[in-house]
């Protein structure tokens, strides 16, 4: 009788102890490779104008950039000011209309970012974009206000956000779109003052 | 003999818990709002609101006619353009929520690109009892028309709130027109829709 106690109780300690190792290698290993991908972000690619970027939610394609004293709407204003004028393809690869985009592109700059935020125009009718349709790619013109204390740019690096789709999010379970970080770096020339006519 | 019983119970245990973590509604499932079906023509009625949509018309072009200027709105696909007439039932409400759902599954906001469109619905304010002629607009892929679906909500973030899901059935019209023209209207409802 004490014989087959002790024999059950040793295999009772195996099976814990096997149990116990395994879940904390498999804590150990997954919280490492958490900490060393945190360490060693994946490089963020930096490419040119006319290239596509695939950033899982939409595909963005820097077209050109150029400084133009009138906005892309053609109406001069009545102060004197200069526009950063980038011309853009987006197509939404989600499932539902969105206008996230409008968070999607920023200047890398060192200095202080450009204020205020870029207005974005559809290039078919020059009117204010609103959200874009999937399945209708578009070809926008995003138009920076240039401050006037700032030399004019010769070249523009562009940096294109990305987000994920989580089925589940950690809060509630809801499925929803979450940024995570850079799909690219576009780098490209700016063309100086292109003086379009006056409407 | 005991090990093989053994096996056979983790096996099934594994099964089971893999179907039911497949097969359980997430969050969104839950709380998604509850559709009542509808088709065009015909009085659609929820707790809150009512909603009807009577005529369906495509274009390539919208212009608006508004305080003596004309404005046109292109597109790379099509206009679909839905009159109708809602009206609130218990409290005075905006119904802030219309999307299209496409057959394949795609959904399309309404237009926000209109500003002065009179009867708009996203800018009609419904008193309960007064029903209101509205107004839609969508943007659309040619393809997506077909086999679509109308869905109106009073918001898209009320959960379990009650939606309109209408569907276009065969009133599909015939024909694409170039151009219509909205324009604002001294009587009867507070637009005119006129294809050129």
């Amino acid at each position: 009788m004490p014989v087959v106690r002790r024999s059950k109780i040793r295999r009772r300690l195996l099976i814990m102890l096997v149990t116990g190792v395994g879940g904390m290698a498999a804590a150990a290993i997954s919280f490492a490779s958490a900490v060393y991908d945190a360490a060693n972000p994946a490089p963020v690619p930096t490419i040119g104008k006319d290239q596509t970027v695939d950033t899982g939610r939409w595909r963005v394609t820097i077209n050109g950039a150029h400084m133009s004293s009138m906005p892309p709407t053609g109406t001069k204003p009545f102060e004197p000011k200069r526009f950063l004028v980038v011309d853009l393809e987006l197509d939404n690869r989600s499932v539902a209309t969105s206008n996230v985009f409008l968070n999607l592109i920023t200047i890398r700059d060192e200095a202080a970012p450009v204020q205020p935020k870029p207005t974005y125009y559809l290039a078919r009718d020059k009117w204010i974009a609103s959200a874009i349709n999937p399945n209708m790619p578009e070809k926008l013109v995003a138009a920076w206000e240039w401050p006037a204390d700032r030399p004019e740019p010769a070249t523009l690096s562009l940096s294109i956000g990305k987000q994920i789709y989580k089925p589940r999010d950690n809060l509630y379970g809801a499925p929803n779109w979450f940024d995570d970080g850079e799909a690219a770096v576009v780098e490209l020339p700016v063309t100086q003052a292109a003086e379009t006519k006056e409407q | 003999m005991s090990a093989l019983r053994t096996l056979l119970i983790c096996v099934l245990a594994i099964a089971t818990l893999y179907a039911m973590r497949n097969s359980t509604p997430g969050y969104g499932d839950i709380t998604a709002p509850i559709a009542i079906r509808g088709a065009v023509g015909e009085r659609v009625e929820t707790r809150d609101f009512a909603f009807g949509a009577a005529n369906v018309h495509l274009a390539r072009q919208v212009k608006v006619e508004s305080f003596g200027r004309v404005k046109d709105y292109s597109t790379s696909g099509v206009w679909l353009i839905i009159e109708g007439a809602a009206v609130a039932k218990t409290e005075t409400m905006t119904l802030t929520s219309a999307d299209w759902l496409a057959g394949n599954g795609l959904r399309y906001e309404l237009s926000q690109r209109f500003s002065t469109v009179p009867g708009y619905l996203p800018t009609e304010r419904l008193e309960p009892g007064l029903p209101r002629p509205v107004l839609l607009a969508f943007e659309l892929p040619e393809a997506a028309v077909d086999k679509g679906t109308l869905l109106v909500a009073r918001s898209l973030v009320m959960p379990l709130a009650e939606e309109l899901s209408i569907a276009l059935g065969d009133k599909k019209p015939a024909d694409i027109k170039p151009s219509v023209t909205i324009a604002r209207s001294a009587s009867g409802t507070p637009w005119t829709l006129a294809a050129r």
